[in-house]
């Protein structure tokens, strides 16, 4: 199944059974309908009902992007599969404090377990980022006698602070990065980090969409309304494999520096041909794959976030409890 | 996989509409790169589904179907001569 990155302005119709995007000076592309997974819209496109219910129909969740790339919404097909069953318990999860509590620190711990084997990587290559390490190593500890979420999300924001914090060490010097702010990001470390952050949360969202699970309910993150946060939690765990690795080899490798952004409204935002550029380069490391120890077989990076829904649903249902995903390698 | 479909369907006997048909099946599943020829990567599941749906139209004694498979596209190496169409495979528009 693929993922289509449309960021050309026009008009998205259906046509002879597939979907159809169309240009005003008449260039056009058909999307194979059958082996798409999920479409992400960038430019000013407009469609109809009949173009959507037909999306919804072949269950293709379709992500909206404004102008600057930031993520607007989804269209979310009607669910079909639906489980009651899993739904309760999912919510059960969510209303228990306490077993709220033991997912919310898996995911913290697994996120953490990540962040850490990015930073040993680069003490491997001779960068001075010990310090870092053993301060997480240290919070680390206090993750799992939290009893309370907000006190879960304090580790989580000093954990993240530290990690950050080896972000220059990791990237020569060469830009600056302090701490990470959003809206508006202020430097060109920070658009790349809301930039990609965005792709991927939409990628778990498309995963999720495929499992049983709701995305409302979450269990790190509250549950708060117009938000899918479910999608937001299992996110936390990719982050350091998919966004933080490919930042730090885009900047590295020198594939994107300052021309790419353009100064505006007080902030840093990346420029239409830079944004295709990272577009790519995360579709690609989506389709990376591994082998997987378990599974004895190969999976991309994408279907790790798959396998990471079908690792909660076993929890939910007191089948198996949840344990993160883990860089292995 | 990756598969390369070629079709050869004839005119004769209401040609035009299988032709048609045959068209717009395979417009689904894969990629239009040249008048009668598809190609792109697809799972077993969905070319045993192509197949099916082809094999409603397809007149046994006038029209032909080929299938070219290919289990990874890695063993697949690509020339191009005259107008390059890479840009067509692309999911980037």
């Amino acid at each position: 199944m693929e993922s289509y990155y449309l960021y050309s302005s026009g008009t998205l119709i259906r046509k002879d059974n597939v979907v159809r995007m169309e240009t005003a000076d008449g260039r056009k592309k058909d999307l194979k309908i059958e082996m798409t997974r999920d479409l992400y819209l960038f430019g000013e496109v407009t469609t109809n009902t009949k173009c959507l219910s037909y999306l919804s129909e072949m269950k293709i969740p379709v992500h909206f992007f404004n102008y600057y790339g930031y993520y607007t919404g989804t269209f979310y097909p009607r669910e079909k599969n639906v489980s009651g069953k899993l739904l309760v318990e999912q919510v059960s999860h969510s209303v228990e404090e306490e077993k709220r509590i033991t997912l919310a620190q898996k995911f913290v711990e697994g996120a953490t377990a990540n962040n850490l084997r990015n930073l040993q990587y680069y003490r491997r290559r001779g960068k001075e980022v010990g310090g870092q390490i053993s301060s997480i190593e240290a919070v680390r500890k206090r993750i799992y006698r939290t009893t309370e979420i907000d006190e879960l999300m304090g580790i989580e924001g000093n954990i993240h602070q530290i990690y950050y914090s080896a972000w220059e060490t990791i990237l020569n010097n060469q830009v600056e990065f302090k701490a990470r702010v959003r809206r508006p990001p202020d430097n060109m470390v920070n658009s790349l980090l809301s930039y990609l952050n965005m792709l991927t949360y939409s990628a778990c969202l498309s995963e999720i969409y495929v499992s049983q699970l709701n995305p409302t309910i979450s269990y790190l993150h509250s549950n708060s309304e117009r938000r899918f946060s479910l999608a937001l939690d299992i996110s936390e765990i990719f982050k350091p494999l998919i966004v933080d690795r490919l930042i730090f080899s885009l900047i590295n490798k020198k594939i994107i520096s300052e021309k790419d952004f353009e100064k505006g409204s007080m902030g840093n935002y990346l420029k239409q041909n830079a944004q295709q550029k990272v577009l790519r380069q995360f579709d690609e490391r989506l389709n990376k794959t591994i082998r997987h120890r378990e599974l004895k077989r190969n999976v991309s990076y994408r279907r790790l976030m798959r396998l990471e829904c079908y690792k909660l649903i076993k929890h939910l249902m007191h089948d198996k409890d949840y344990e993160p995903f883990r860089i292995w390698w | 996989m990756y598969i390369i479909l070629v079709y050869d369907i004839s005119l004769e006997m209401n040609g035009a509409r299988v032709l048609n048909r045959v068209f717009k099946i395979c417009k689904k599943y894969l990629t239009h790169i040249q008048k009668s020829v598809f190609e792109g990567e697809i799972t077993p599941a969905k070319l045993k589904k192509l197949e099916q749906e082809l094999k409603e139209y397809v007149r046994d004694d006038l029209d032909s179907v080929l299938i070219f498979k290919n289990s990874n596209k890695r063993w697949l190496t690509k020339e191009y001569i005259g107008i390059d169409s890479s840009d067509v495979l692309s999911n980037f528009f």
